[in-house]
């Protein structure tokens, strides 16, 4: 049945639909009405699940991580410097192979104190070994949230369903929310593949001495390069109970197109609205969402953007020193293709400021006037 | 020492994680200390407070767990009278309790009495009392103070004789406290703990200074329990109109008072006072207390002057009476009118007439309440042993103790029951160890800053492994693990029905209410197995086995974790030796 819930919102009931047994946050905007509701949730029954309140992010996840160690399904949310205190942990939780699932509300890093819409938090976590899945619909995170479950527990890794701070997280939507039966019908309950055995008693994680732990860390590489597989599979469920499907790709206008964009996240409903004027306009230009960027669907990117002869990629995030993050792993995704096309870096929208239509007429614009991208990320919007 | 494991999934996703299945035991992580943890309990603020020393965090604790028998035994230790002290005690205790900086202090005293009325309804408190030693010892008066002296040195193993002037025990307990405060069969039953073999109450005996030398060659001590039974009378013109209150409390006991209607004046500010008035309103007059300074300065303890007021008693302030006339059925009272001055040394506000100011009050009688003091016989101050509690004379070769309000500062029942306590283990030092041990000896028997003292640090009790004379205050209790709940309400008689009645005016918890109350307790400076400590413990180096906490030493590193959380401050951290 759809109802109008607010981005954060469609995280909280995917992951009360998910029978989620141990939640622990600590609060940070934008990402606390997500936990706000599930400890609602918890004190009030709807949820038959513990909620840990904690002192910090760090523990939060240290409290997931002891959880999901006891073999049940977990969760938390973080946003920037909340998720930047994580920072341990998440290497931890992956190479503990332990299948979290986070919501994690892309918000800019201080200083200047900023709450508002940035991708650096996420994107600072690319090495961590957690699976990153970027949404751009409030539908789209119930459905993410619920496939992610799976797909961890499939792959034994963690996943982040990143959303965008306020555009999305705060932003009211109809949304379908599934009911029960079909949600355990996706999502049977865990069945932990590794999990602490009072009967059997032992230690995880322990010392791992050169003779072991390239060949664990060989594994996790290993897992990361069947999720793509795994995720098909997982939307293929998906799609036969819900009848949706995404793709860790999501083309738009694409296959003619000689000039394509490619960013993730909500900007790309701005981008399709320029698209739909640029094609009334005779200009054959398409716009290509990534919702997956761990692992890095190079397959399914080279594919879509064989045609194009320029590549128009937005970062709302920026790596000092190099520019673009999106626009660097396109850079070396392509490279290996033959006759790839050229690729434009830019660099807009940071820390919630607006990206119009007219910033997608001015990529273009440049893109079209320029035989060969810059060196540097050119950046669009800055004040004059 | 370490594996991997390696495990397939359905779909062939590799899983390789590292996994130990050996223990930990061989990493002697207690090779990295420097220094170590220790169970060291201490003392709570109440216990420091309680004129007694009674061990009152020990007593909630087993209170909360529903162990009576074990919480009666730990006031019994201390404290003979747990049912009379639960009502009639000031409870200096509540006003030092640490749980009143988070919420509302313990109400100690209501579960005192409720330990002190399930030992007497259920026989559970006679004490095994040890052999006698062949030393006898005789006892001048069956107050408080005589009472606590018997039954600590019966504790001693002496035989204990006592001499009483009246035809019954208890003194101030039975004459001078209404029963509306403090039953007859509450009283009777907690003195019964005392009959046993080896005690013996001679009534209607009045002892005089001059049978003390012939008494001295049956005894190796006597101890002077007389009270202060000497009332002290108005210095006025029309005296002899006034009733002595202490008197009429005696009558009202006995069922012997005269009929006291209409306005009556109460003179003074003691608890006396208050007394008199709370009884004479059951009788249905309407009294009125008359003080000469302010509530503030009133000695009365300011619960019993709430309950007075809120009963009805009406209460004129700064009235000092200066002539009673009696005219046909009436007295006419000409009362100065006071004022305040300055301030003695020791901060003591002191009223001074205010010029010629007075007023005359038109009253049906006059009750004095003013006080008494030790009967003239008794006056000494010349000492061979001076304590906190009581005073000691050789006379005739044996020591003659001065115990209760002959001595202590403060007139109140507990530091009778206080004295006698440490007359009785200071003669069995003296006899034992001789004098020049006495005060030594007493000094690590003081419970935090003294001068409450200890029986059982005297007989190598448990206690004696604390450190007593550290007190754990508020900022020494970890905080973090208590939250707000509010002190349970006593239950009581209403206001319409308590006036009717001389019957009790609180009646005390009820279990449930008893054990909420209890299980509030912070249980400052001991250990109450809350565990915290062992679950902490980043090592696991602490275990519970046989029924007690251990640390083991080969694994302890030192990090003060447990220290850190323990609620209580029951542990501490010393350095390695």
């Amino acid at each position: 049945m759809k109802h109008v819930l607010e981005g954060s919102h469609a995280v909280s009931e995917a992951v009360r639909l998910a029978r989620a047994k141990v939640i622990s946050a600590y609060p940070i905007t934008p990402q606390t009405h997500i936990v706000e509701a599930l400890s609602e949730y918890c004190a009030d029954g709807r949820m038959d699940a513990r909620f840990i309140c904690v002192e910090s992010e760090h523990s939060a996840m240290a409290s997931c991580i002891g959880a999901s160690s006891a073999g049940v399904r977990t969760f938390t949310a973080s946003s920037s410097h909340g998720l930047a205190l994580m920072h341990e942990l998440l290497h931890w939780a992956a190479g503990a192979r332990l299948p979290i699932v986070m919501a994690e509300v892309n918000r800019a890093l201080g200083p200047g104190w900023n709450i508002w819409m940035d991708q650096s938090d996420s994107l600072s976590q690319r090495d961590t070994g957690w699976i990153q899945l970027y949404c751009e619909t409030g539908q789209e995170v119930l459905d993410t949230t619920l496939q992610a479950y799976r797909l961890a527990e499939t792959v034994n890794l963690p996943v982040m369903v990143v959303l965008d701070a306020f555009f999305l997280s705060h932003t009211y939507e109809p949304v379908d929310i599934p009911d029960q039966q079909s949600v355990d019908n996706f999502l049977p309950s865990f069945v932990p593949r590794i999990s602490l055995d009072q009967e059997n008693p032992n230690a995880i994680g322990q010392m791992a001495p050169p003779a072991y732990y390239m060949e664990m860390r060989h594994s996790i590489q290993m897992a990361m390069q069947s999720v793509l597989e795994n995720f098909i599979e997982v939307e293929r469920a998906f799609e036969k109970v819900f009848g949706r499907t995404y793709g860790p790709v999501v083309p738009f206008a694409c296959d003619d197109a000689e000039y394509i964009f490619v960013m993730a996240g909500t900007s790309a409903s701005t981008c399709r609205q320029a698209i739909n004027t640029l094609r009334d306009k005779g200009l054959k230009v398409g716009v290509l969402r990534l919702k997956m960027f761990r692992p890095f669907p190079y397959q399914d990117i080279r594919k879509s953007l064989k045609n194009a002869k320029k590549v128009i990629v937005l970062d709302r995030n920026c790596s000092f020193g190099a520019g673009g993050i999106f626009a660097q792993e396109l850079r070396s995704s392509m490279y290996v293709s033959d006759n790839h096309p050229q690729i434009y870096s830019y660099i807009s929208g940071l820390g919630g400021r607006d990206i119009t239509v007219d910033h997608f007429f001015e990529m273009l614009d440049r893109t079209r006037k320029s035989d060969y991208p810059d060196n540097e990320s050119v950046w669009i919007g800055l004040n004059p | 020492m370490n594996q991997s494991i390696q495990r397939q999934s359905p779909n062939n996703v590799s899983l390789l994680i590292s996994q130990s299945r050996t223990n930990t035991l061989g990493n002697k992580t207690g090779t990295w200390r420097f220094v170590r943890p220790k169970y060291q309990e201490k003392t709570a603020p109440c216990s420091n407070e309680c004129p007694l020393g009674v061990d009152i965090a020990t007593v909630e604790m087993f209170a909360s767990r529903k162990d009576y028998q074990r919480a009666l035994q730990a006031i019994l230790m201390e404290n003979p009278f747990p049912a009379i002290c639960g009502r009639v005690c000031f409870h200096p205790c509540e006003s030092a309790c640490n749980r009143q900086f988070l919420d509302q202090s313990i109400g100690i005293h209501h579960i005192e009495r409720f330990l002190g009325n399930w030992g007497l309804s259920n026989k559970h408190s006679q004490i095994n009392y040890p052999r006698l030693n062949g030393a006898k010892i005789g006892i001048i008066g069956a107050g408080p103070a005589g009472l606590s002296a018997a039954y600590f040195a019966r504790c001693l193993g002496y035989q204990c004789d006592i001499f009483e002037k009246s035809d019954k025990s208890g003194g101030l307990l039975a004459m001078g406290i209404p029963s509306f405060r403090l039953p007859d069969h509450t009283l009777t039953g907690e003195i019964q703990r005392l009959n046993t073999d080896g005690i013996q109450f001679n009534y209607k005996q009045s002892i005089t200074m001059d049978q003390l030398d012939t008494m001295g060659q049956s005894y190796e001590a006597l101890f002077l329990c007389c009270g202060d039974a000497l009332p002290i009378s108005l210095n006025i013109a029309g005296a002899m109109h006034t009733i002595d209150g202490l008197n009429l409390l005696r009558q009202i006991r006995k069922h012997e008072a005269p009929v006291l209607g209409g306005t009556v004046a109460v003179i003074g500010g003691g608890n006396t006072a208050i007394d008199v008035a709370r009884s004479l309103l059951r009788m249905g007059a309407h009294p009125i207390i008359v003080y000469r300074r302010t509530r503030n300065e009133m000695p009365a303890h300011p619960h019993e002057i709430d309950a007075a007021l809120d009963e009805g008693v009406v209460l004129k302030e700064c009235l000092s009476p200066i002539e009673i006339q009696k005219e046909s059925n009436q007295l006419q009272m000409r009362l100065q009118v006071m004022k305040s001055g300055e301030k003695t040394n020791k901060g003591r506000q002191i009223y001074v007439p205010d010029g010629n100011h007075s007023e005359t009050m038109p009253v049906n009688h006059v009750v004095s309440a003013i006080g008494a003091e030790m009967e003239i016989m008794w006056r000494n101050d010349q000492w061979d042993l001076s304590m906190s509690h009581c005073q000691m004379k050789n006379k005739s070769d044996i020591p003659v103790f001065w115990c209760g309000d002959l001595t202590t500062s403060e007139k109140t029942v507990t530091h009778a029951l206080a004295s006698g306590k440490q007359a009785a283990i200071a003669f069995d030092i003296l006899k034992n160890k001789g004098p020049n041990e006495i005060h030594s000896l007493c000094h690590k028997l003081e419970v935090g800053t003294g001068p409450a003292m200890s029986f059982e640090i005297y007989r190598q009790g448990k206690r004696k492994q604390r450190s007593n004379s550290e007190i754990v205050n508020f900022e020494r209790v970890n905080a973090a693990y208590f939250h707000n709940i509010p002190a349970v309400q006593v239950n009581r008689l209403s206001q319409d029905t308590c006036l009717d009645t001389f019957d009790e005016v609180i009646s005390g918890f009820d279990e449930s209410q008893m054990i909420k109350e209890a299980s509030r307790c912070f249980n400052c400076g001991i250990c109450n197995d809350c565990d915290t400590c062992r679950i902490f413990c980043p090592e696991m180096a602490i275990q519970w086995d046989q029924n007690s906490r251990h640390i083991l030493m080969d694994y302890c590193k030192g990090c003060g974790i447990c220290i850190a959380e323990c609620p209580r401050d029951a542990m501490n951290l010393e350095v390695e030796p």
